[in-house]
């Protein structure tokens, strides 16, 4: 037997001293510099400071939930900093799932309210497959379908945040492109990209074709490389998101939608209203009025600072809410 | 309807023009730019997003090993007893090991929800398997001159159980256990579909920004990182609890 | 219970959802998943086979090639995929970098020791009989491997199909991982059909290559159990689901 057992023995504890050491080494890296950021010190739930005074003050407590990207996070901050101003006790918690994942989690009570999209919730979860003739139809629509799950939308955003297509200003006063429209007269020569499932979904390129009459070249680009291709001529016109931060840079013309092919996609609270009841009228207040605050414009801005700029965004939704005079 | 009146309810509102503050430019040119690895993100973002991430992959890993630990090694000296379970618990495991993973965290949402216990116990069932085999093997590995010479020095079922048959059946435990040690490091970095934690939540945040190179190649990093100096730790384990096998080293 | 029915339901429409005309189908899904896996493994199985074999051949390297297969089961696929992506760019070819470089370790350790551990004294008697290296290697080793070198290709060849359901997560589309990685759209029924059709095919695989491997053993071996590989028969189902 090599080594005695003793000798044995110590190794073996001074590899795990060298592992200790190590793990509390990143810790103490982690919680320095954690003490710099204003944002959540922990990956799954944040709670900023509530304030001490206001009409939520005794309410019962509440958790928001958010799905898993930076435009719900911020929603979901956004909510969240305007209810702990006032009072509320809330609990964040960020990146739940995915639509059908957090809608499941509200009914089953796991989380009292989360941000959704009227046209998501109608076709992820309601499983609806004809398109709403209206931003008001959709809202509608959706509230009628949560009432059979005891559950209600409050009032929503005036942004929404549906597909889009989007060109290069060049591109569009060489071609006169103002509308989808005008993508006809372009015939297949016109390359026209996006993720794999816009080529086959309904509310894409199918759809388009059916309404328009357009019959671009598809070429398969994934989403985050969109504006890439974009501006290296890969493609002339490119699915994106109508509230992406980029948009904001002048660099890109969104062709418009005059036959709503991209459906209704604004935002509202959905919750309990169970929940709805017990917090109060201020809640609901509170959160429509934060809802009526988020214009196309300001959305962008938040999305352009989280995504290109990489800050929190609990931090942006911070920002947004002094600015307004909601925190 | 008494709370929402019909007017406003869920209709689109007349927007009130917000203030838009100016969000300022806080990241360097490098984050900007998309370059390979910006240093000033990492140290800005260790604290709060990357060791958070860092810990609760490990504590994912450590819980989900050491209750399927713990269930394997029932099961299996169970099925050391009564050799007829041995067959039914291999078909359960393995079945439940061909579901891809993606599909079970999926699966376990409906009933469980989307929190740290769905997790676990798909984590923990990808344990069992490997676990459960490999503690059995190593435990019919031991010769049966030793089972007989310890019986014929007096020892009970349960001394000869302690003393000899699970000491001669450590190497293929741990053998088992760096498999599922490193296979559950892995596994953990797609706990992030269903539930907020794990080195797959910056890995997810930074496939949907660009891709952002430096997150990605951090997050990426690490978990790697993790899942070999599990194993290196391990094989030392190994090594110094089973001496003489070392001239056969796996 | 009654997913299940709705999951069996969603694959005999082969993929289809109501309202939904232009999904891809369930098989073109499975066929271009394996498309994508069976040029990763073919990728693999060129670089891993000679090395491993050529290692195991002059009894050299044994650390590394054994390390790198445990090295190839540490590493994290999605983590992979992260990394290649940040490098090159999501597409194809980063898949299968990320494949190759998950199917090698397995590969290369499995023909190492099957060769490595060809017994001695028939190539002793090899040499004696006076066959050259090149001549031994081709004539004893190499058949006598047969089984781990199949063992370690299986192994790599089931892990590469779970792993393309994976790449969905990293932006890749195409392959059966859109349907499980998109339960927005295909429901929990969806992602069940889904996966039963990658567990499908990752078991038909493994069937295929086991009867590929059966006529490539020489008879003189078939009736015996000669796997010199440390593989218990449990590494099969794990790697069809480390991903």
């Amino acid at each position: 037997m090599r080594g005695t057992r003793l000798s044995r023995f110590r190794t073996l504890i001074a590899g795990s001293s060298a592992a200790l050491a190590l793990v509390v080494g990143l810790a103490a890296c982690g919680s320095s510099s954690s003490s710099s950021s204003s944002s959540a010190t922990s990956a799954t739930t944040s709670k900023p400071a509530v304030a001490a005074s206001g009409p939520g003050v005794g309410k019962p407590a509440v958790t928001i939930g958010d799905k898993n990207f930076a435009e719900e996070n911020i929603l979901g901050a956004l909510y969240a900093g305007a209810l702990q101003a006032k009072g509320y006790n809330v609990t964040l918690k960020d990146n739940v799932g995915s639509s059908e994942i957090i809608h499941k989690a509200l009914t089953s009570g796991q989380i009292d309210m989360y941000p959704e999209y009227t046209g998501v919730l109608l076709s992820a979860v309601a499983g609806q497959t004809k398109n709403p003739s209206s931003a008001e139809a959709a809202a509608q629509e959706a509230k009628a379908f949560l009432e059979k799950e005891a559950a209600t939308l409050l009032n929503t955003t005036p942004f929404y945040d549906s597909n889009a297509l989007a060109t290069l200003p060049a591109y569009a006063t060489q071609h006169s492109l103002a509308s989808i429209a005008d993508l006809k007269t372009l015939g297949t020569g016109v390359k026209l990209g996006g993720p794999p499932e816009f080529a086959t979904r309904f509310e894409g390129l199918p759809g388009l074709v059916k309404e328009y009459g357009v019959k671009p070249t598809f070429v398969p680009i994934a989403i985050e490389l969109s504006y890439k291709a974009l501006e290296s001529g890969q493609v002339s016109v490119q699915n994106v998101f109508s509230t992406d931060g980029q948009l904001l840079s002048g660099k890109f013309k969104v062709l418009t939608d005059p036959k709503h092919v991209f459906g209704y996609q604004n935002v509202a609270p959905v919750l309990k209203k169970s929940v709805l009841a017990a917090e109060g009228p201020a809640f609901e207040q509170t959160l429509n009025k934060v809802s009526s605050l988020l214009t196309l414009k300001a959305i962008q801005q938040m999305n352009a600072a989280v995504s290109i700029d990489k800050q929190s965004a609990a931090s942006v939704a911070q920002q947004f809410l002094k600015a307004n005079g909601l925190s | 309807m008494g709370l929402l009146s019909p007017a406003l309810a869920g209709h689109v509102v007349a927007a009130a023009e917000p203030v838009i503050p100016n969000y300022g430019a806080q990241s360097s040119s490098c984050v900007v730019h998309n370059h390979l690895f910006c240093s000033d993100w990492v140290s800005h973002n260790w604290g709060p997003v990357m060791w958070p991430a860092l810990r609760g992959h490990i504590l994912l890993a450590l819980v989900a090993v050491s209750i399927g630990f713990a269930i394997s090694l029932a099961l299996a000296l169970v099925a050391y007893r009564y050799g007829w379970l041995e067959r039914p618990t291999m078909i359960v495991t393995t079945i439940i090991y061909t579901i891809p993973s993606l599909a079970l965290f999926e699966l376990l949402v409906a009933p469980v929800g989307p929190n740290v216990y769905s997790a676990e116990i798909a984590l923990v069932s990808y344990t069992l398997l490997i676990l459960f085999s490999n503690i059995l093997t190593g435990l019919r590995s031991v010769p049966d001159e030793v089972l007989d010479a310890a019986e014929g020095m007096g020892m009970s079922r349960r001394q000869s159980l302690l003393r000899v048959e699970l000491p001669l059946a450590l190497p293929a435990i741990i053998a088992g256990l760096r498999i599922a040690v490193v296979t559950i490091i892995a596994l953990a970095t797609i706990v992030y579909t269903i539930y907020n934690a794990g080195l797959g939540v910056p890995i997810h945040t930074a496939l949907g920004e660009g891709p952002f190179k430096t997150e990605l190649i951090v997050a990426g990093g690490l978990a790697i990182l993790l899942a070999l100096v599990a194993d290196a730790l391990l094989v030392l384990a190994q090594r110094l609890l089973t001496p003489w096998t070392r001239a056969h080293a796996t | 219970m009654h997913e299940f029915v709705e999951a069996f339901r969603f694959i005999a429409h082969n993929g289809a959802i109501a309202g939904e005309p232009g999904l891809p189908t369930l098989t073109h899904l499975s066929f271009e998943t394996l498309k994508v896996s069976a040029i990763g493994v073919a990728i693999s199985i060129v670089i891993a086979v000679p090395l491993g074999v050529w290692l195991g051949h002059l009894h050299r390297g044994s650390f590394v090639a054994i390390n790198t297969g445990n090295i190839g089961r540490a590493l994290p696929s999605l983590a992979v995929l992260a990394i290649g992506d940040a490098f090159l760019g999501l597409g194809l070819t980063v898949v299968e970098v990320a494949l190759v470089v998950l199917a090698v370790p397995p590969i290369v350790t499995n023909a190492y020791l099957g060769v490595d551990g060809v017994e001695r004294d028939l190539v002793d008697a090899a040499r004696g009989m006076g066959m050259s290296g090149f001549q031994i290697l081709r004539r004893v080793e190499l058949p006598l491997s047969v089984g781990p070198l199949f063992t370690g290709i299986r192994t790599a060849a089931v892990f590469v199909v779970s792993t393309t359901t994976i790449a969905s997560l990293a932006g890749f589309s195409g392959t059966l991982g859109d349907v499980i990685a998109n339960e927005t759209s295909y429901h929990f029924s969806g992602v069940l059909g889904a996966a039963i059709c990658v567990a499908a095919l990752a078991l038909a695989v493994e069937g295929l290559l086991t009867l590929l491997q059966r006529a490539l053993t020489p008879r003189g071996l078939r009736l015996g159990d000669h796997e010199h590989a440390a593989r218990p028969p449990v590494e099969a189902a794990v790697a069809s689901s480390t991903s």
